[in-house]
């Protein structure tokens, strides 16, 4: 039976012995819903004034939604993963396969490429139990160009120079303006959804121990944390949700390249969402995919064929003057929760 | 059957040779800062496109051109150390991602300048013409590098080893905190190492620039098989260095002569490191020391 009972600043929902809590205190969720607000409208108020921004955002919700879980696995393992695009190859190239020689739609591919995400995460999962500091960095590195050259040495199955095409599409409408902004809010959703979920898991008994392995793994050990059963734990699902993105891609741009996102390159583009964003604080990832897609895309309309350089040069200078990003600049006044630490020797 | 083992004997020494010219640089950067110098991959396109520029604006000719090119290499490299190493090394997700960057702006700057369709072509070639050893074809300018590249490794080795600054790197490689005690410099050394890397670099690159394709990308697939020979050998161990560079020489010429199929030429050395790791996974030789 639910038992519903309102506090002076909450809302308490029983169940069983289960107890939910929903703070009404405006201080906790009123910019959270400012911004979802604006960013829910934002869609529709592109489709009238300039359909070109949606696409933009489409991108900025994805980068985001990469280096969210990429967040949960750096704090969760407490390691620094340098091929979390690895994952996204794993699920765009089960949606793509699946869809161009069965003809299947999204939502029939949909379980297969998270099906074959946790695989995949399954069977390389020992790695954030054996390898650490610098190999485990080299063995993420690697892992996603492995997979780049699989698909360059069997062309007959990946079509690793031009990409699998004929994808069946996320959406068909008929009119190509109404697609773009259904995928506008789709792509807000999937971002709003890891935004909760990563949220939520990193403020729960699960993010506290994730955290006491991110701070030191020998001491969470010896306090008695399974540290083995939450690296695992965290590291497929984190490569499970950046493996969805996979699937977005195949399905979104109905062809799915590897070599379009298993390069270094696109690596560090997340990198930077995450690092600019906000040092793998989860909404920092929001803040930094926004900044990055839409800097590109400004800096592609005006400055033309320049931007290539000057766009590392601005975010390298970034790097150095954000000391905690850009969502630092907003949590400088404010009460400080959790600010996870990245790992890369240790 | 002779002829495959001749092919891959002779290759075997050849690629490794001119893989431990690519490779040497990085092994030692990451024995001596114990960083991984993920912007390592800007050194082959600003030999190649730094080189390039100098003759095709200034008009200078090919030699002033690259010992030009080698001063702004070592000043490139001063500023990195002072500018990110130093700063960020306790700070390392900020220090790889800042030396990725610039491999990144120095590729892009590249292609600007260059693109690919610009032609850059460097006449470096030492030697022209082929060599017919038994059933084997190679390009003379390969095996002059291969030459050059066990002498330079000849003369790196007698540096570290004999010298009393290469004894002094040596010891800032194991301890740096005694090394501070005993009185030496480590600012300077650290310059200094980061600098003498480049040589042997530099020197790969442009013995590869007339055989090898050059684009701005290519610093990526050599900055890869460095990464794969330096794990290989032990992260930094010269002695290491030598054998997994042979070794992956080897996977390569394999790939290309027994299995005849140089597509699996990369994903050949990729599986081999795999299985080293997974057998002795702090490499072919202690990572404590250089030598």
């Amino acid at each position: 039976m639910v038992e519903t009972e309102l506090k002076r600043d909450r809302i308490v929902i029983r169940l069983g012995t289960k107890k939910w809590e929903w703070v009404l205190e405006p201080r906790y969720w009123r910019n959270t819903l400012i911004w979802a607000v604006i960013l829910f409208l934002f869609p529709t108020a592109s489709y009238f004034f300039s359909p070109g921004l949606i696409n933009t955002m489409i991108s900025a919700n994805i980068y985001a939604a990469i280096a969210m879980p990429l967040a949960l696995l750096t704090i969760g393992t407490g390691r620094m993963n340098f091929g979390p695009q690895f994952y996204i190859g794993v699920g765009g190239y089960t949606a793509a396969l699946l869809s161009i020689t069965y003809g299947w739609g999204p939502l029939l591919t949909l379980p297969f490429a998270i099906l074959m995400c946790i695989v995949a995460a399954l069977i390389f999962s020992p790695l954030v139990l054996m390898a650490r500091g610098l190999y485990y960095v080299l063995l993420t590195l690697l892992l996603p160009l492995v997979f780049l050259e699989v698909t360059f040495i069997y062309p007959d199955i990946f079509k690793g120079d031009t990409g699998l095409f004929g994808i069946v599409p996320l959406l068909d409408t008929g009119n190509a303006k109404t697609n773009f902004l259904y995928i506008g809010y789709i792509s807000t959703a999937i971002m709003f959804a890891y935004l909760w979920i990563i949220n939520k898991v990193l403020k729960s008994r699960y993010g506290l121990l994730m955290a006491a392995i991110n701070d030191d793994e020998d001491v969470a050990h010896s306090i008695g944390i399974n540290i083995n059963k939450i690296k695992i734990i965290a590291f497929v699902c984190a490569c499970t949700m950046i493996g969805i993105i996979g699937w977005f891609y195949a399905h979104y741009f109905s062809s799915f390249a590897g070599i379009t996102y298993l390069p270094l390159t696109f690596m560090l583009k997340i990198l930077l969402v995450l690092m600019i964003g906000g040092r793998a604080q989860v909404f920092g990832c929001v803040v930094g995919g926004y900044f990055v897609a839409f800097l590109e895309m400004l800096m592609i309309r005006f400055m033309g064929p320049i931007q290539p350089v000057l766009f590392p040069i601005i975010l390298l200078i970034l790097l150095f003057v954000l000391p905690e990003g850009l969502f630092g600049l907003y949590r400088k006044r404010r009460y400080r929760e959790y600010l996870p630490t990245i790992h890369v020797r240790r | 059957m002779l002829t495959y083992i001749e092919n891959v004997v002779v290759y075997t020494f050849l690629m490794g040779s001119i893989y431990l010219l690519i490779a040497l640089g990085f092994s030692l950067i990451c024995g001596v800062l114990r960083i991984f110098h993920l912007g390592y991959a800007y050194i082959f396109p600003l030999t190649v496109y730094g080189t390039w520029m100098l003759m095709d604006k200034l008009e200078w000719p090919l030699v002033p051109s690259i010992l030009g090119m080698i001063v702004i290499q070592f000043i490139i490299a001063a500023l990195i150390y002072k500018g990110i190493i130093k700063k960020y090394l306790n700070s390392e997700d900020v220090l790889l991602t800042a030396l990725l960057l610039i491999a990144l702006i120095v590729e892009q700057a590249a292609s600007y300048f260059y693109p690919i369709q610009a032609g850059v072509f460097l006449e470096t070639t030492l030697m022209s013409g082929v060599f017919q050893l038994g059933g084997v074809v190679v390009p003379k300018q390969l095996v002059v590098g291969s030459g050059i590249a066990l002498a330079m490794t000849g003369a790196f080795v007698i540096f570290f080893v004999k010298t009393k600054t290469g004894m002094a790197i040596r010891a800032l490689s194991q301890d740096i905190y005694s090394s501070k005690i005993v009185g030496i410099n480590v600012e300077t050394l650290y310059v200094f190492t980061m600098m003498i890397v480049l040589v042997p670099v530099i020197i790969g690159t442009l013995i590869v620039a007339p055989v090898w394709a050059l684009e701005p990308q290519m610093g990526w697939l050599y900055m890869i098989t460095a990464i794969l020979i330096a794990v290989l050998g032990g992260l930094g161990n010269i002695k290491g260095t030598i054998m997994a560079s042979y070794l992956i020489g080897f996977a390569h010429a394999v790939s290309c002569f027994v299995i005849s199929e140089p597509r699996f030429m990369n994903l050949s050395a990729l599986i081999v490191v795999m299985i080293f790791l997974i057998i002795r996974p702090q490499g072919l030789a202690r990572s404590e020391s250089l030598w």
